[in-house]
């Protein structure tokens, strides 16, 4: 524990941690001091100068994200030469920013209007000066548009250091400085992986998905379509926040309401194929495991680590589930298994899904994910666009009476509705796993030790008398973590042959799909853990927690697929992978074929 | 594709440092001198790769260093120091001249593909202005004649050599400039024939407490600029970190007004070498760095040679030193973002603290003083500080180079005793060509002071700030009555607003923003509401910016329009 010290802020004395900045203990003791740049998750890069304070004996002011408190302190953060400071450097950065807010995806939820209305910044005295730059618009999942860049470095603080892709630098220097890719030739041509979190910490709307909005609403309205929809686990938790209801709240049953008043004529739901996965995947553990095959087996439902292993770990492919995504499975099945059992000829479906996630809209755009014979899932929408959809369509989702998804591939259990949070994918499997190989289920289905929100591996040995062996397995949350882990697993293997670990789970996001970067901006790590507490609770409370319990999913392999890793489940619900270079994320060569 | 000869260059390079992401500035230098002195997308990925940053990384450096080019350039690059010491001495007649020869405006390349042209920064020529870079080549003292016998030779494919300018500058304490005018300076035998090396020879039979003790006792302050007591500096160092120690020289010179450090590297590296290997011995530090602003290429090639054949001659078996080039940044002056610049990074300050001295190069401890304040070393240890004090007075002690640019008639770097009084080394200079206006005193960031404020004027601290100004680096700047302020301002303001890193919000907008409203102001159609503006700006960015650096240009700009308003006012129509 870090020593207790007490200082003064604004006359008022407070006790607080000496590891502690001044941001920070103004915070928690409920002082507010402005920030811009700020994010409680990164590391200060101190760029803004807007949280400047004054500190009894120093010289200068400082400024309160990078400076530790002291015993002693006394600290002033609201004086006029304050005041006119931070006003001036507003002023000055909207001198140089696209000020069409009311254009702007970020629109109500950007940082800078948020402290330029609490600063009351209401002068212009420095002369607009903005040269409009090209959006980059080269990337299939994410946009971006330099002229709403305020150069805070945050998405590169996440990009570079949190998730270890390195797409993002600085580029130019003075006031010409812009972020963007090497030699700006674009998201689209950069090691990208599409995990979107640059969009998630970006203050303003300088970063946002690529939105599929227009072309969403064309296929609804379009008469000839029959437009069938899916939505991801983690998205039921994020609508609460954004219609003023508790956040973490899970809603599916205003979510399917809102679904249908929008004119999807089909409403299924992705955490369907999320048990389907666990039967497929957990099938493939044990084939693995009981065969000599490749281990440990890693799981493949994060399209953003998917490509991060395609870029920087080719040599691990093998290592890699062959399952597809639970999206890429329910596109695959709707335009066959559903087609089939519907009569709608395949060819006039479109198939949507609704995705926490920037990256699910490259992974739809993979040209081998059409095993349906058609594109599998045709357009993506994340979170943000799909609240967007709902206010257009002036639907009140607060009152909104709850319903049900459609059956055939809308029903899911308490296993597949936890693979929205970090550890929740391994929890699901390790359920159906025991099921597996001792013919009963788990004691108890929690395996809490998996759970919560942490910047560091999980891992965790189950044992049991009646297990054949221990099962060792890891949990990494965030990029940076998925390649600790394979260091790890890669180090392992080179010297001793073989990995301890059985199976590991990787999410690209930071807590997992819940804060996935198509989830609603603005997002801290503690918001991450409450959307997926909110997971946890509704697992709680469904009636079924396995997901080999799934009566739907009985159905699908009795009618249609036939058993779990059956070739016709290889046909449609499983996939192969790439190397890509780390200079332009295009397709080397195949690592892996496909069954 | 790179060549194998430079693969292997970069290879090599990458072994050299602690850290082989240290390779990176240079490697890509290699890479662009190659090709036609531009880099491209497929080059720059493959250097990134065998020093192993990401290409973004590479990106992002190359980018911040104003010596990389990613566009295909002219067979002949020339640039243009058209800052102020050098428009003070006539380089806007040249600069226009070059464009109208040549056809073309400042950043573009000619039609054939021979020449590109730009106006740069402060070259570090102040006392040998106007200067015009070729490639890597300076030339000196140029005239317009001069500049069009130049452009004649290399529009026949010739790079005509360099005249050596004659030097002009003189000194009364004979330590830093004594090899000066000696033939052959740079060679160790020559330097230790005129009693190099002593020192060292004293210093390896002292303790190491015993070095900085007396270093301390001398009283110098760093020479950079900031003035810090460079023992009390080296006293902060942390001890028992288990962690190697570093001393970096910091050979950036990029102040404008500043041509002083070159005049020891180029003619008494050893001065350097020696005052570092002593430095080194009383810090622990096994390995030092002269981080030298990439202009100076030949003069790091005369610091590389004189480091091996100290090495040879014994003279280093306690220091190693890597001489590295920066690539054209003025922030890379101060000494986090030289750091930073030293681990292949774009310079760009870090957040005090930690201080270097705590946590520098690559996480350890780490001492950074300036190439005059290393290169007195040897003078307190062979003499003693008592010696040392004996030149100056209290507080402001020693000998101290001042470089002298601008409107006088005999430019150049002059060695005084500190506290020396501003006439007498007006005098040196030869007094001032036209009549005395104003005069910069410290390099271009200190205020600027009127012709009737220099009475009694000493340069030394004290007096200085006595007098409402700074010495600084000690680079003064004459302006006789031809030169209007709002110009210079302009000019000024555009070097910083270009130097800027970019990194804080205060010092990239507020540079932009006052070059603005000067450009409208000197377009006549400014208000008396943009003056205000300037100085508003000027009063709110101090104090706010991340590095010294970044607020500097309030300091020069601010007492430039209130001691000259009324030349700012009559702008207004």
């Amino acid at each position: 524990m870090d020593k207790k010290v007490s200082l003064v802020i604004d006359g008022k004395k407070i006790e607080t941690c000496a590891c502690n900045t001044i941001v920070e203990a103004a915070k928690e003791n409920g002082i507010y001091i402005p920030t811009l740049c700020y994010h409680p998750d990164l590391k200060p890069s101190g760029s803004c100068g807007i949280c400047v304070v004054d500190i009894q004996g120093h010289r200068q002011p400082e400024r309160a994200c990078t400076t530790k408190v002291l015993e002693g302190m006394e600290i002033t953060t609201n004086s006029k030469r304050l005041r006119d400071t931070r006003k001036l450097v507003l002023e000055m950065i909207l001198a140089d920013h696209d000020t069409d807010c009311p254009a702007c995806l970020a629109n109500g939820k950007c940082d800078l209007q948020d402290i330029c209305d609490n600063l009351s910044v209401t002068t212009r005295s420095i002369p607009k000066k903005l040269k409009k730059l090209p959006i980059d618009d080269s990337s299939c999942a994410i946009q971006r548009d330099p002229n709403k860049c305020i150069a805070c470095g945050r998405c590169i603080e996440v990009c570079s250091n949190i998730q270890t892709v390195n797409a993002l630098t600085e580029v130019g220097r003075g006031h010409k400085v812009v972020i963007s890719t090497a030699f700006d030739e674009g998201m689209g041509n950069s090691p990208c992986v599409n995990c979107g979190q640059c969009t998630v910490f970006c203050p303003t709307g300088a970063l946002t998905e690529k939105s599929e909005i227009d072309l969403v609403w064309d296929a609804i309205l379009d008469p000839t379509k029959h437009v069938v929809v899916q939505e991801a686990p983690a998205v039921r938790v994020a609508l609460a926040e954004e219609f003023g209801m508790e956040k973490g709240l899970a809603t599916p049953g205003k979510m399917y309401a809102a679904l249908r008043r929008l004119g999807f004529d089909k409403i299924f739901d992705t955490n369907f194929s999320a048990d389907l996965t666990i039967m497929e995947e957990g099938t493939e553990l044990l084939s693995r495991a009981t065969t000599g095959g490749t281990l440990p087996l890693i799981t493949s439902c994060s399209p953003g680590w998917i490509k991060f292993a395609e870029t920087f770990f080719p040599d691990l492919a093998k290592h890699v589930s062959t399952c597809k995504s639970p999206q890429q499975m329910l596109g695959a099945l709707i335009k066959t298994y559903y087609a089939k059992e519907s009569g709608v000829d395949p060819k006039n479906i479109v198939s949507v899904s609704i995705m926490p996630c920037t990256a699910k809209k490259f992974e739809a755009r993979r040209p081998e994910m059409n095993d349906s014979g058609y594109r599998d899932v045709d357009y993506v929408l994340t979170t943000r666009e799909f609240v967007r959809m709902i206010k257009e369509a002036g639907i009140d989702f607060k009152n909104l009476p709850e319903e049900k998804a459609d059956s055939l591939m809308g029903d899911y259990t308490g296993a597949a509705t936890i693979f929205g949070a970090t550890g929740g994918v391994m929890e699901a499997a390790v359920r159906s796993a025991f099921f597996l190989l001792t013919n009963e289920n788990l004691p108890s289905p929690e395996l809490k030790v998996l759970r919560g929100v942490t910047n560091d591996i999980v891992e965790a040995t189950v044992e049991h008398p009646k297990l054949p062996f221990p099962i060792r397995v890891a949990v990494a949350n965030g990029l940076g973590n998925a390649r600790k882990i394979l260091e790890k697993v890669k180090a392992q293997i080179a010297e001793t042959g073989k990995s301890e670990y059985h199976f590991i789970e990787i999410m690209a996001c930071p807590g997992g799909c819940v804060g996935g970067g198509g989830q609603p901006f603005g997002c801290e790590l503690v918001d991450r853990g409450i959307r997926g507490q909110g997971l946890y609770t509704e697992d709680d409370n469904r009636p079924l927690r396995y997901s080999h319990e799934n009566p739907m999913v009985a159905k699908i392999y009795k009618d249609f697929l036939g058993k779990p890793n059956s070739e016709l489940a290889h046909k449609l619900l499983h996939t192969h992978y790439f190397e890509r270079s780390q200079t332009d994320g295009k397709v080397v060569k195949e690592t892996t074929h496909k069954h | 594709m790179l060549s194998d000869k430079a693969k292997a260059s970069i290879k090599k390079l990458t072994a050299k440092y602690p850290k082989p992401e240290s390779a990176l500035m240079s490697a890509l230098m290699i890479a662009q001198k190659e090709n036609n002195n531009y880099l491209d997308r497929a080059l720059a990925a493959e250097t990134a790769k065998i020093v192993g940053v990401p290409e973004a990384h590479a990106y992002g450096v190359l980018t911040y260093y104003s010596m990389y080019n990613i566009k295909n350039i002219g067979k002949y690059h020339i640039q243009i120091d058209t800052n102020i010491p050098a428009t003070l001495a006539g380089a806007r007649k040249i600069a226009e001249f070059v464009s109208e020869e040549l056809g073309i405006e400042a950043g573009r390349t000619t039609k054939d593909g021979m020449f590109t042209l730009n106006e740069v920064e402060c070259l570090a020529s102040c006392g040998t202005c106007p200067v015009i870079q070729v490639n890597d080549v300076y030339y000196e003292n140029m005239t317009v004649e001069k500049t069009k016998a130049l452009l004649t030779s290399l529009k026949k494919g010739v790079m005509p050599k360099p005249e050596v300018p004659e030097y002009l500058g003189g000194t009364e304490c004979n330590v830093l400039l004594k090899n000066r005018r000696v033939k052959d300076s740079t060679y160790i035998e020559v330097y230790k024939k005129n009693g190099g090396y002593k020192a060292l020879e004293k210093a390896l039979k002292m303790e190491p407490q015993a070095i900085a003790a007396e270093v301390k006792d001398s009283a110098i302050r760093g020479r950079g600029g900031a003035g810090f007591p460079a023992g009390v500096k080296w006293g902060f160092l942390a001890k028992g970190t288990g962690k190697p120690v570093y001393l970096i020289c910091n050979a950036d010179e990029g102040e404008p007004g500043t041509f002083k450090d070159r005049q020891i590297m180029e003619y008494d590296p050893h001065l350097l070498i020696e005052g570092m290997v002593i430095s080194a011995r009383a810090l622990g530090a096994k390995l030092g760095f002269i981080y030298i602003r990439g202009e100076f290429d030949w003069i790091a090639d005369i610091l590389d040679k004189a480091v091996d054949e100290a090495k040879a001659d014994g003279k280093m078996k306690e220091l190693d030193i890597i001489v590295h080039r920066g690539a054209g940044a003025y922030v890379c002056g101060e000494e986090t973002a030289l750091i930073e610049s030293i681990e292949g990074k774009r310079g760009e300050p870090r957040i005090k603290p930690p201080f270097p001295a705590v946590s520098g190069l690559y996480g350890c401890p780490t001492i950074v003083n300036n190439v005059e304040t290393l290169a007195s070393v040897p003078f307190i240890i062979e003499k003693g500080a008592a010696e040392f004090k004996k030149y100056g007075y209290e507080n402001n002690t020693g000998f101290k180079l001042f470089g002298i640019s601008g409107n006088v008639n005999k430019p150049g770097v002059y060695e005084y005793p500190m506290g020396v009084s501003f006439k007498k080394l007006l005098e040196a200079a030869g007094g001032p060509k036209g009549k005395l206006k104003a005069v910069i005193v410290g390099g271009l960031s200190v205020p600027i002071l009127k012709a009737e404020e220099l009475e009694g004027l000493n340069m030394d601290y004290d007096s200085c700030i006595k007098h409402g100004t700074g010495l600084g680096s000690g680079g003064i700047m004459v302006i006789n009555d031809e030169f209007s302020i709002p110009e210079l301002a302009y000019r000024a303001i555009k070097f910083y607003a270009h130097e800027s890193c970019g990194r804080c919000a205060p010092c990239r907008y507020g540079s932009d923003s006052i070059k603005e409203l000067l450009k409208t102001l000197l377009d006549g159609e400014g208000t008396k509401q943009d003056i205000e503006t300037i100085l508003h700006i000027c009063n709110n960015v101090k104090g706010v910016t991340v590095c010294p650096t970044g607020e500097a240009f309030t300091v020069p700009i601010k007492a430039m329009v209130e001691k000259f308003r009324d030349e700012f006012e009559a702008l207004v129509k």
